[in-house]
């Protein structure tokens, strides 16, 4: 997030897309309905489901999925020709205004409109809204970076930002709400095929050499993404697999090439809290602690490094996973010599700048967001308040193009994945927590009611859903809350497991998968 | 009586320890938490520990037993063991107390919980009163606080640099003993200031709402709409019943393997999804019934079984909830709601002048509506009425002096209040005398009087109002009210109902009202018109083809009363409540407030309980109009 949680609630404008908030980050959630009832704020949700977040919204939008370039685009578009925009911020923060301006001189509301299924006043509207709103802050997740145009709509966002000065500012930004406990920090850390720590490039030598002081040698090729390792294992020559609390045989597109690669490998190593999916098919399982069990530090969404503590000792033979790591690089030589955590984060101090300020001593008192340049720095709130990372920030262009599976005659059903409330990713925690596998044992396709009366089906019905890829069995959900020849299924659940239907396409920058686009067909099971 | 000085309190508890394992209120990070005594910890500067005592007496989890299975395949049974030592619960407020003696009903009556007992026989309880009520307590308004004693073994509390200490059950005068010495005597004055300190925490403590009758409210609200709209809001955190002190449903578990294994009962929640799920799938509780089970619970169904409140005000589940729900702030809801409703029943005529005398009013302006219907705008002469003026009631009497006096209804939106308007239709007597009338010509007004539509906002609901010829007129008040408040309704569809065109009144305002984001006006005439697309079909079809959520959709039907009954039953067909179905009965009328019984229909009189019914209260009268 460019900017901190605690600020939606000051936000006169918070624009939600392709998110669920209430049921996937609750707490941030509450501060938006903070926003919303306490102070007034104008909320506008757009999301292919009626999701709880529309109850607080001022504008729900339902949308197409796969289309939200379209919807972005036409936005920039009316902003520009009614002269919403603030000539202010483009001319002194920003360059490639006229580029942009050219690029959506073209994309009217009319035609998103056709093109998401939002009425050309709604997106008018929208646009206006946020355009002339005080502070204005967009809130996204998953559900727009899980496409082939992912980055690109994430870019656009970035355009929209900038084109109307909501960002450098309290209660502004560009907000991605991230989805695992640590993925920020996994990222910060350059758990990234073409960074070092903090993003640092593996192209500058005086990073490389200042890396290398501390590390020794080390390789500075470039790897490959998640999806190049489990769908493109021949191309790429990968032989061998070492993952770590991940599990791609349910949580990747197209698991029944996933399972193919991984059953095909000479050698698979799976670290996890538990024996997943992805763990039954390992030559060696190394048991990890789970957070309960081991300290170190998570990075939340809004950049904030907090402690996590030990409460118990790892049950059984596991072990924290830096301990593991250690182990293992001991026996191939070589000795990292940390004996606590701690010592860990002193070193990232030393050597990833936003990082610097940041000690478990300083830890105590409470978390940390960086940048935390040096010791005495309280950590940072807000980004890009006075310049952008290299200065001037940059419009792009991105132009609109559809998913790569559409709907046809034969897969006539638009599939979007996600998630649920009650349960997280592949289940591997909640699934086995009593309480909530209670609250939701069972897996669930959600269909609407014109669809599901045109099927004949009941809530009793048992459907086959197939895709070009594979096919499973589940139970309907019959409810409005999703639109008319659109399907929706979370994929958290193994003995239906979504993602048997999903593809590889993927993002051609970021290799996302379209996990929110898949063409499927849906028969009643006699 | 006994004191305590406050400076020896910490000796006591120190004298306690040597006996008692003393829970007392520390602070640890952001909360105050009942914890070991610990000096370093240990706080006075709280209004009540973030979570309630109910974790000492009933654990998160507790083992119910354990079983080996023998090597001859015999079954060997080991009860817990519950064997505690004493410990003492210092620093509790009298909420929580009250919980405590809940607890106690709850976990002893029809079978004995032995661990609940084993526990509770060894804890004693000693409650610190509170003088400064917390942002979201409400014992006050329940009854168990402020200074409440149920649950309390001793009662501390502070009176200036000492504590006025209360020794209530055994279990306190065993305290008392343990540490006697601490203790000094007091003089009767002690209690008086007790009864002043009782006095002025109350006065602090106002009841924020008055939950007496709270019970009943619920009896009479099952079905309202308000519970959709609360269940929508609500995120299902479990919160509210995590904090609760009186929430203490369980789940039983067990956990095996092929040798042996425990069955242990753990915390649960009435308000997780599968609570009342049976194995075929089906749930009787729909989402909104699980919603408002808790607080029917709460505040009505422990009352019937166990004769005590179910809720004792603390307030935890306010501050916890992440959907920002408000047990009080819903009971708040449906008092509204019944008030609004009721709103205007007893006329609340202007006390400040004689009920049968009108005040005069000047006309203002007058505009021919149609060839025999005219409307007229009048102020008050004494201006400052209108600034005094209450808006409610359905019909003013209008007063044309030396000719006679008529209820006309009334036809503007709330936030008016410098003008009235009237559009009266040439009938009869004194209505050929007020079309008589000019610009200047002063007029008498009594009133407003009756029962006008509601003015409570059914949000979400989708709108329907039909007004057939002059019958526009007082539906048009609900349509601006409507109006004003947009964003709280879907859909709404106006339907004016004349012979023709030129029959219709507020003609400029269905022109203007069409004009409005998602508002529908359909001109229902008998002859068709060359200045608007008029449907002259039959009414019902009509109905039928319009796109309402008729389960929350709200009516509002003007016109005769056989057209009324006709029109209601289509709607009730098409499956509107027929308590959202709102008309109003027009009988012939004189004194206008309840007294000269010429509108009186059965036991009801129209100037009273009506005009204004809903089509449910309009069956029950008897049919004589």
């Amino acid at each position: 997030m460019t900017n901190s949680i605690d600020e939606l609630e000051k936000a006169d404008c918070i624009f939600v897309i392709g998110s669920n908030t209430t049921e996937q980050h609750p707490l941030v959630a509450s501060r938006i309905q903070e926003a919303v009832r306490k102070n007034k704020s104008t909320l506008i949700v757009v999301d292919p489901r009626r999701i709880p977040l529309t109850e607080d919204a001022y504008i729900y939008a339902r949308i197409t999925p796969g289309t939200n370039l379209a919807l972005i685009n036409a936005m920039l578009h009316v902003i520009i020709k009614e002269d919403l925009v603030n000539h202010q911020f483009v001319s002194s923060r920003t360059q490639g205004f006229e580029e942009l301006k050219a690029s959506v001189a073209g994309f009217s509301p009319e035609i998103a409109s056709k093109i998401t299924g939002i009425p050309t006043s709604t997106i008018e509207n929208m646009a206006r809204i946020y355009a002339t709103t005080e502070r204005g802050a967009i809130v996204y997740a998953m559900g727009i970076t899980q496409h082939v145009t992912g980055s690109k709509n994430v870019a656009a966002l970035a355009n929209l930002a900038m084109i109307t000065g909501n960002i450098g500012r309290e209660s502004t930004g560009v907000n991605p709400l991230r989805g695992q406990n640590n993925v920020q920090g996994a990222c910060d850390m350059g758990a990234l095929p073409n960074c070092l720590p903090g993003y640092q490039k593996l192209e500058d030598q005086r990073v490389v050499e200042k890396f290398k002081r501390v590390w020794g040698d080390f390789s500075c090729e470039v790897g490959i993404t998640v999806t190049d390792m489990t769908h493109h294992s021949d191309a790429n020559n990968i032989r061998a697999m070492y993952i770590m609390g991940e599990d791609p045989a349910i949580s990747d597109p197209d698991i029944n090439r996933v399972k193919a690669v991984l059953a095909d490998l000479e050698f698979l190593v799976v670290q996890d809290i538990f024996l997943t999916e992805t763990a039954q098919l390992a030559d060696v399982v190394l048991p990890g602690a789970s957070f309960a069990e081991k300290d170190g530090t998570f990075t939340n969404t809004e950049r904030r490094v907090q402690r996590v503590r030990k409460a118990i000792q790892p049950v059984g033979e596991s072990k924290a996973d830096w301990e593991i790591l250690c182990e293992i690089a001991r026996a191939m030589g070589c000795d990292m010599g940390y004996s606590h955590p701690s010592e860990i984060m002193d070193e990232i101090a030393s050597l990833v700048p936003s990082y610097a300020g940041i000690d478990y001593n300083r830890l105590e008192k409470g978390g940390l967001q960086w940048p935390c340049p040096d010791k005495d720095h309280p950590g940072t709130k807000y980004l890009h308040k006075d310049k952008f990372a290299e200065g001037l920030g940059k419009f792009t262009v991105n132009d609109y193009i559809d998913p790569a599976e559409m709907p046809d005659e034969q897969y006539p059903f638009i599939l979007t994945t996600g998630r649920i409330l009650h349960h997280y990713h592949t289940g591997t925690m909640t699934r086995r927590s009593w309480a909530l596998e209670s609250e939701r044992p069972e897996a669930y396709i959600e269909i609407n009611p014109s669809d599901a009366q045109r099927l004949g089906l009941s809530k009793r019905s048992k459907l086959r859903v197939t895709s070009r890829r594979g096919s499973l069995v589940v139970k309907p959900l019959i409810t409005d809350a999703i639109g008319e020849g659109v399907v929706f299924m979370p994929f958290h659940y193994n003995e239906a497991p979504a993602n048997i239907l999903t593809s590889g396409h993927v993002d051609p920058k970021s290799k996302i998968p379209e996990l929110k686009v898949t063409a499927v067909r849906i028969e009643e099971v006699k | 009586m006994p004191i305590l000085k406050k400076k020896n309190l910490d000796t006591l508890l120190q004298i306690w320890k040597l006996e008692y394992v003393i829970l007392a209120p520390s602070r640890l990070g952001n909360d105050v938490l009942l914890a070991e005594y610990n000096p370093e910890s240990f706080t006075l500067e709280y209004v009540n520990f973030t979570l309630p005592p109910k974790q000492y007496l009933f654990e998160m989890k507790e083992k119910l037993y354990d079983w080996e299975k023998n090597e001859d395949g015999s079954i060997k049974l080991k009860e817990p063991s519950l064997n505690i030592g004493s410990r003492i619960l210092f620093g509790i407020r009298p909420c929580d107390a009250y919980s405590v003696a809940y607890m106690d009903k709850f976990f002893s009556e029809n079978y004995s919980d032995p661990n609940f007992l084993a526990k509770r026989s060894k804890t004693y309880t000693v409650v610190l009163n509170c003088t400064e009520p917390g942002s979201k307590c409400f014992c006050s308004s329940i009854g168990t606080g402020p200074f409440g004693r149920e649950g309390a073994d001793m009662m501390f509390t502070p009176l200036g640099d000492e504590y006025f200490v209360e020794v209530l059950t055994r279990k306190g005068e065993r305290l008392m003993h343990s540490a006697s010495g601490l203790f000094e005597d007091s003089s009767p004055e002690y209690l008086v200031d007790k009864a002043r300190l009782l006095k002025e925490t109350k006065a602090k403590f106002k009841a924020e709402i008055d939950l007496d009758h709270a019970a009943e409210l619920l009896d009479r609200n099952y079905d309202n709409h308000i519970w959709d709209l609360y269940t929508n809001k609500c995120v299902e955190c479990h919160g509210c019943t995590f904090v609760c002190p009186t929430c203490l449903c369980f789940n039983v578990l067990d956990s095996a393997d092929a040798e042996g294994g425990t069955r242990s009962r753990h915390w649960d929640s009435c308000q997780s999804s599968y609570f009342t799920r049976n194995a075929g799938g089906h749930n009787p509780r729909s989402e909104t019934s699980k919603f408002r089970y808790r607080i029917y619970d709460k505040l009505k169904y422990i009352t019937e079984k166990f004769d005590m409140h179910g809720c004792v005000g603390c307030g935890r589940c306010i501050q916890t909830c992440l959907g920002h729900l408000s047990i009080i702030d819903i009971i708040r809801e449906l008092q509204k709601y019944e008030e609004d409703i009721s709103q205007s029943k007893s006329g609340e005529h202007r006390r400040d002048c004689n009920l049968y005398i009108p005040q005069i009013a000047v006309i203002k302006e007058i505009h021919q509506e149609t060839h025999n219907i005219k409307r007229f705008i009048v102020q008050y002469e004494d201006k400052d009425l209108h600034k005094s003026f209450k808006y409610q009631g359905q019909f003013f009497e209008i007063t044309v002096f030396g000719v006679g006096e008529i209820p006309i209804s009334i036809p503007w939106a709330p936030s008016n209040n410098e003008y009235f308007e009237f559009v009266i239709k040439k009938a009869g007597r004194v209505t050929t005398a007020i079309h008589n009338l000019e610009i200047g010509d002063k007029i008498g007004l009594r009133g407003p009087f009756g029962r006008g539509f509601p003015t409570e906002i059914a949000k979400g609901f989708d709108l329907l109002f039909i007004g057939s010829g002059v019958g526009l007129a007082p539906v048009r008040t609900a349509i601006l009210h409507a109006l004003e408040n947009r964003e709280s309704y879907g859909k709404i569809v106006i339907i004016a109902r004349a012979m023709n065109y030129d029959g219709l009144i507020y003609k400029q305002d269905l022109k203007n009202w069409e004009n409005i984001d998602g508002v529908k006006v359909i001109y229902a005439l008998s002859e068709p018109s060359e200045h608007v697309e008029a449907y002259t079909g039959k009414l019902d079809a009509l109905l039928k083809s319009l796109d309402l959520d008729w389960k929350n959709t709200r009516a509002i039907v003007c016109g005769s009363p056989q057209r009324i009954k006709l029109v209601a039953q289509d709607l009730v067909d098409l499956g509107v409540d027929e308590n959202q179905i709102f008309t109003t009965l027009e009988t012939h009328m004189r004194c206008g407030v309840g007294k000269c019984g010429h509108c009186k229909v059965g036991s009801k009189y129209m100037c009273l309980d009506g005009p204004v019914f809903t089509y449910r209260e309009m069956k029950e009268l008897p049919p004589e109009y």
